[in-house]
């Protein structure tokens, strides 16, 4: 079975990196580095895929994020919802997909579905062939804005399936929920979903990360930055 | 009588749906399903009924562009006698009004209205957000208020919803809220192929049974296909007997061997109906000339079975070479290991060794002549296809 490295010496070290089928839940605070270790831990090495579904930046954006951090554009896909709601016209590519609004819960199931088949089909990197069966790194960025449109228990049942479907297609999963904004019982329920945690905390501008679930790695907290799309473990 | 716009479909309904219906469209989360909501709204236009689109989760705009994209240019959303209330329209209900019971007034004077100025005669609605905010009951009342502003004539109303509840939601549709159809379409949970189908779940109109066909998007159509099992192995391993025995009709062509045996040289045919599909079987032959007729067999199968002779271990290369082609078309497949009831029959171990699979495949043994053994196979195969388990 795949694993995926982490770039965090103290996951890959121990355990080689996450298992196929790995969820993992980033609990961050805002104006913390979350959305980058999001990104970090998503981008794709090489003959491996990335699909990122994007309720905050337009999908240009993040594939000029990704493309910064170091990686291929043809192996990262995007599914953007919010681009489509100031450019309806705006037309679906393999590694480009549009869906009207966070609230379309439909639009992005089905668009996840017709990435995976074209990652599998070999239609998504432009005649370049990674890995097969494909390794798929996938990312929800973010949790928060979905639950800001739906309702906690009908995402959770959204989240449910879309997580399950990564495991059957054994990739890794990697969601972004804002750890200030939301009640415990939104917090635990969503935890339910994953396999592992990471949260993070900011104290006088230093970044501390906690990593919860992987058996054998430390849950103490530790200070990293991101450079370059690099987790980068500080003294 | 409204059409679907799918064939296949109005056939199974007796020429469509009849006007004043309460229909829903089920969608499992990742099932490609959304051209049948477009479809039954062409249709309906093409007929001149007075439409009006409910979507609170997206404008007019971006609406008529992924309708235009999905249908092709047959479907004009601009000029045609249909009206729209979208995002904008809720997001102004919700400015205006603050509680639920305030917003659910404000969404039926505005249907009302709408059906009465437009002598709408059928409402087509994306209904997940309205089942969110209001609850089934009372977004349900929202709609049927369309009927007070129609004058009397009786409103067909249509809707999409994202089912994320399964089989008893569709119950609470059926039996509480008496829905005429309900038509769920779902999806495999294997990556690839991605298997989209549809299952008729009720109509009210007709003793319909509850069928499910799987269906292909091309060129704007909803294609529904009857799905196809490919059985194969080597030679002489008992695929004939399989088919004959799974099915409820089947038909072989044979010719007689030197050896005074029979061999199949084109192909074996069965019909059956299991888990509400009616599968067509494809018996291959199994010497290697026909080889070459193996990946038009595989075209769009939903799975294969491949019969292997468990007493005859010289014969495993020869699947292995079967097994790769179906593994280059990622069709998912089973083993029947056949004649387990005769003496030195491999075990599953020694077969998976020789054929170079892994636990994940599954490996049955069996005797084709035995009916039972034939149907656990087919029900393992398609419950691992349609079926999704964590």
């Amino acid at each position: 079975m795949y694993t995926y490295k982490s770039g965090i010496a103290q996951i890959d070290q121990i355990s080689g990196g996450f298992d196929a089928g790995t969820n993992i839940l980033i609990l961050a605070p805002p104006m913390s580095l979350g959305d980058q270790l999001a990104y970090a831990l998503t981008r794709p090495l090489t003959g491996e895929y990335a699909i990122i579904l994007s309720t905050n930046e337009r999908a240009a954006e993040v594939v000029d994020a990704f493309k910064l951090a170091g990686a291929d554009k043809r192996f990262t896909g995007v599914i953007d919802a919010i681009t489509k709601s100031s450019t309806p016209t705006i037309v679906d590519t393999p590694r480009l997909m549009f869906v009207s609004s966070p609230t379309d819960l439909t639009g992005i199931g089905i668009k996840f579905s017709n990435m995976i088949e074209t990652i599998f089909e070999g239609d998504f990197s432009d005649g370049e062939a990674g890995l097969f069966p494909p390794p798929i790194r996938f990312c929800v960025n973010s949790i928060s804005t979905l639950l800001m449109y739906r309702r906690l228990e009908v995402l959770y049942q959204f989240l449910h399936v879309l997580t399950a479907k990564l495991k059957k297609i054994e990739g890794v999963g990697v969601y972004l929920l804002n750890s200030e904004s939301f009640d415990e019982k939104t917090l635990s329920l969503i935890k339910q979903l994953m396999t592992c945690v990471i949260e993070i905390k900011v104290e006088q501008n230093v970044n501390f990360l906690r990593i919860r679930g992987i058996t054998g790695v430390s849950g103490d907290w530790i200070k990293f930055q991101v450079t370059k799309g690099q987790v980068v473990i500080l003294p | 009588m409204i059409s679907t716009g799918v064939n296949g479909l109005d056939e199974m309904l007796g020429r469509g749906i009849p006007q004043g219906s309460r229909v829903l469209y089920s969608l499992e989360p990742g099932a490609n399903g959304q051209l049948f909501m477009i479809s039954t709204l062409s249709c309906a236009l093409a007929r001149g009924h007075s439409c009006m689109v409910i979507f609170p989760n997206t404008t007019v705009d971006a609406y008529r562009n992924d309708a235009a994209r999905m249908y092709g240019a047959h479907l004009d959303l601009t000029s045609g006698p249909v009206t729209f209330l979208d995002a904008i329209d809720r997001e102004r209900i919700g400015k205006s009004a603050g509680s639920a019971e305030a917003r659910a007034r404000e969404w039926k004077a505005r249907i009302q209205k709408l059906c009465h100025d437009h002598k709408v005669t059928v409402i087509f609605v994306y209904f997940d957000l309205l089942y969110e905010e209001f609850g089934l009951e009372t977004a349900m009342e929202i709609l049927e208020s369309a009927q007070e502003g129609a004058g009397g004539m009786k409103v067909t109303i249509i809707l999409e919803h994202l089912n994320l509840e399964g089989a008893p939601l569709l119950e609470r549709f059926i039996r509480d809220l008496s829905f005429d159809f309900v038509l769920a379409i779902r999806s495999s949970f294997r990556p690839f192929p991605n298997f989209n189908y549809f299952t008729l779940v009720h109509t009210s109109w007709g003793p319909v049974p509850v069928r499910s066909l799987p269906f292909i998007i091309a060129e704007g159509r909803v294609i529904p296909y009857i799905p196809r099992i490919v059985v194969t192995g080597p030679a002489n391993s008992g695929k004939s007997t399989f088919v004959m025995n799974a099915a409820d009709e089947g038909h072989s062509i044979d010719r007689q061997e030197s050896d005074g045996g029979s061999t199949t040289v084109a192909l074996d045919f069965g019909w059956l109906r299991w888990k509400d599909f009616d599968i067509t079987l494809y018996g291959t032959p199994g010497h290697t000339r026909f080889d070459p007729l193996m990946p038009p067999y595989l075209r769009h199968a939903m799975g294969a079975i491949v019969v292997i002779d468990a007493t005859k271990p010289e014969m495993l290369p020869r699947a292995r070479h079967i097994i790769s082609m179906i593994e280059k078309r990622r069709i998912a497949y089973a083993i029947a290991a056949n004649k387990n009831d005769m003496p030195g029959v491999m075990s599953a171990g020694e077969i998976r060794e020789g054929l170079g699979i892994g636990e994940d495949i599954p490996v049955f043994p069996i005797s084709a002549t035995k009916k039972a053994d034939v149907h656990s196979v087919l029900e393992s195969l398609v419950a691992s296809i349609t079926q999704f388990s964590n």
